[in-house]
């Protein structure tokens, strides 16, 4: 059983949070809170020192997540004991590529088979992915595509092909956590991208607010969004104090579950 | 050894190397490769190039036989390949100029670079300047202020700096943001990396730009010596400068190689910036290859009196020269190479930057009354003026006296 096969046709939720932000004991919490509501998908990002792709806000959550020596094992630990009461919500692993490699490709695979769904690695672009793919896929873990405004139709065709689970449409040319939404682009894109392939393709990269996943909805053909720096900002807006942000992401995810 | 031909054409230099990049970047990486073949190819970009090292660099870079330094080491015949003599004092501007010469073919309107020393910095600020393109180079805090005299240069040129406060603050972190400015703009903007680092084509590009300093030595050395040398020595940050001497040299087998990594406080030591002594096989900045990293494949931060060698990462060349053993690699840390600097300022009358100092310290040190009737070609990639502030500060000469 793969949830990811079984994702609701339209308005689907994805959520991104840190591991271990900004502690480890805080990060339970934090995510016990996301997983209560039952969005379609959590992504949980472990943290890295050197996050190309991403923003400012996602850096300093992994910088926070980091500075008390989170190891890898921790995280993938805190996935396993929040896996117990998923349900039917996907699991996915966001990270970068020397994280897996350094922990060793078949440990790492081990240690997530059955509890997580799918896997993002930023950093691997389509070209380097074929042994981590085969090995992922044996173990019934979809390897989930990123693809940009700037990728093709030809590349795109090649990413899409065998391609499970959903698609990571970057919505800007950007990185996490940048702030324009060009709806008119989006939609002419993932129309284009829907004509290729029969998964879902999820918006992801500078949204914000209700408004903007409303507006995705409405204006453009995507089955759902993705939501990440938005939640992890929240945390800095209430000064940093974990009482006020569960609350105030409880608050937020009941918004954006439209 | 079979005739060496690297890398493969998806980037690969042995198992190092490749394209680790977001999805965002992919499809640009390919453009740039395919524009990066075209171009070889292209008659007028060759002659275009050739035009402006010889008018604008000052190519060729003399080789010059340091005779006092030789007698002190009492050993080898040194001579100086003298790319500090270079228009802006290092051979970081062969590589801007390839670079934004390719840049233009393109069409890009915009260009960004990251800089540790600032030389690279004030190469990119250079040819911008030369074409008339807006520039912005990132900087991390910490090498603003030890190389201010670079700072400053980079500013008159007309570029924009923009400091890195994250990380260590220095080259690493204002790699990883000219990066993520890239994934940003990536539309209009070329990105002029200083080194034979980061994703592919990026590696074989540096490195081919790099490489007239070897060419440019081996006929230098065949006509003073009537043969080839027996030892090359350079610096490795990056490692651009010494594949640029090595390249040209790596099918002859008799020809010695070594490349001298900055050590910091020393190789055993937590603050070090040898790579390839210190650390392991690993990904940064789009590039596999030696890292300086924790069990995590955390990058740890480098350490090194040189901003130019202050890097945890190292060339995936260099990664596979080092494992089939064609180049030899060795530390030398802050205090022998700041030894060397005062040495050959006092001897040859030539004040060199802190990053060749390393490879002076080595030879001082590995060659001292060895290896006589040897010749020795090693790289003088830049000179000391930009160095001056931090060099007073360490040997402890109070230079607002
Ligand atoms: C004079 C000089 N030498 C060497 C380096 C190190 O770079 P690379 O190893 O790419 O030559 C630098 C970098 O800034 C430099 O300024």
């Amino acid at each position: 059983m793969n949830n990811l096969d079984t994702l609701p046709k339209k308005k689907i939720l994805s959520l991104f949070m840190t591991c271990g932000f900004p502690t480890l004991s805080q990060s339970k919490k934090i995510f016990n809170e996301i997983l209560s509501h039952q969005p379609d998908v959590i992504e949980f990002g472990l943290p890295f020192s050197d996050p190309m792709a991403d923003g400012p806000i996602i850096q300093e959550a992994n910088k926070l997540a980091l500075s008390s020596n989170l190891s890898t094992q921790q995280s993938l630990n805190l996935i396993k004991e929040l896996s117990k009461s998923k349900n039917n919500t996907s699991f996915v692993i966001m990270c970068y590529l020397n994280t897996v490699r350094k922990f060793g490709l078949d440990k790492f695979i081990k240690s997530i088979k059955n509890i997580v769904d799918g896997i993002i690695i930023v950093d691997l672009p389509f070209e380097e992915e074929s042994e981590i793919k085969k090995s992922l896929s044996k173990n019934n873990i979809h390897l989930i595509k990123l693809i940009s405004p700037m990728t093709d139709k030809k590349r795109a065709q090649k990413l899409l092909k065998g391609s499970k689970g959903f698609i990571y449409y970057v919505s800007a040319t950007g990185i996490t956590g940048s702030n324009k939404l060009d709806f008119k682009e989006i939609n002419k894109n993932v129309k284009f991208l829907k004509k290729m392939t029969n998964i879902p393709v999820l918006v992801g990269f500078g949204i914000k607010s209700k408004k903007d996943v409303l507006e995705i909805s409405k204006k453009t053909n995507a089955d759902g969004v993705i939501i990440g720096s938005a939640l992890i900002q929240k945390y800095f807006d209430l000064k940093m104090d974990l009482n006020k942000y569960v609350i105030g992401l409880k608050k937020f995810i009941q918004e954006v579950k439209i | 050894m079979k005739t060496y031909k690297q890398p493969s054409t998806i980037g690969r230099f042995g198992e190092f190397g490749g394209m680790y990049v977001a999805e965002t970047l992919m499809p640009l990486l390919l453009n740039l490769d395919k524009s990066y073949k075209k171009i070889q190819k292209d008659k007028k970009f060759k002659k275009e190039l050739n035009d402006l090292f010889k008018n604008y660099v000052g190519r060729p870079s003399s080789l010059h036989y340091a005779k006092n330094l030789s007698k002190f080491i009492n050993g080898p015949k040194v001579y100086f390949k003298r790319d500090e003599l270079n228009h802006t004092g290092a051979h970081k501007i062969n590589n801007c100029l390839g670079q934004i010469l390719l840049a233009k073919k393109m069409g890009k309107t915009r260009i960004i670079a990251e800089t540790g020393a600032g030389q690279h910095g004030v190469a990119t600020a250079t040819v911008c300047s030369l074409f008339g393109l807006p520039c912005y180079i990132y900087m991390g805090s910490k090498d603003i202020e030890r190389q201010k005299p670079n700072v400053f240069r980079m500013k008159l040129l007309g570029a924009t700096i923009i400091p890195v406060e994250s990380g260590s603050k220095s080259l690493k972190d204002a790699m990883n943001e000219a990066l993520r400015d890239w994934i940003k703009n990536v539309r209009d903007t070329f990105y002029i990396i200083g080194s034979t680092a980061g994703p592919h084509p990026y590696p074989k590009m540096v490195r081919d730009f790099q490489s007239v300093i070897g060419k440019e030595a081996r006929e230098q050395i065949l006509k003073v010596e009537k043969k080839l040398p027996d030892y090359l020595i350079a610096c490795v940050g990056g490692g651009s400068n010494a594949m640029g001497l090595f390249y040209p040299f790596l099918n002859d087998k008799k020809v010695k190689i070594i490349g001298v990594e900055a050590a910091g406080r020393g190789v055993k030591t937590e603050e070090t910036a040898a790579t390839m002594t210190s650390g392991t096989p690993g990904i940064l900045h789009g590039s596999y290859s030696y890292v300086l990293q924790d069990k995590d494949g955390q990058i740890k931060e480098a350490h090194s009196i040189s901003a130019g060698l202050d890097y945890p990462g190292v060339g995936p060349e260099h990664s596979h020269l080092k494992d089939i053993k064609r180049v030899k690699y060795f530390g030398i840390n802050d205090k022998e190479a700041l030894e060397a600097f005062q040495t050959c300022s006092k001897l040859e009358g030539i004040i060199p930057a802190l990053e060749p100092s390393h490879a002076l310290a080595y030879l001082i040190k590995a060659f001292k009354n060895k290896h006589k009737n040897k010749v020795v070609i090693l790289n003088m990639c830049g000179r000391g003026d930009k160095d001056l502030f931090t060099a007073a500060k360490a040997i402890g000469f109070d230079a607002d006296e």
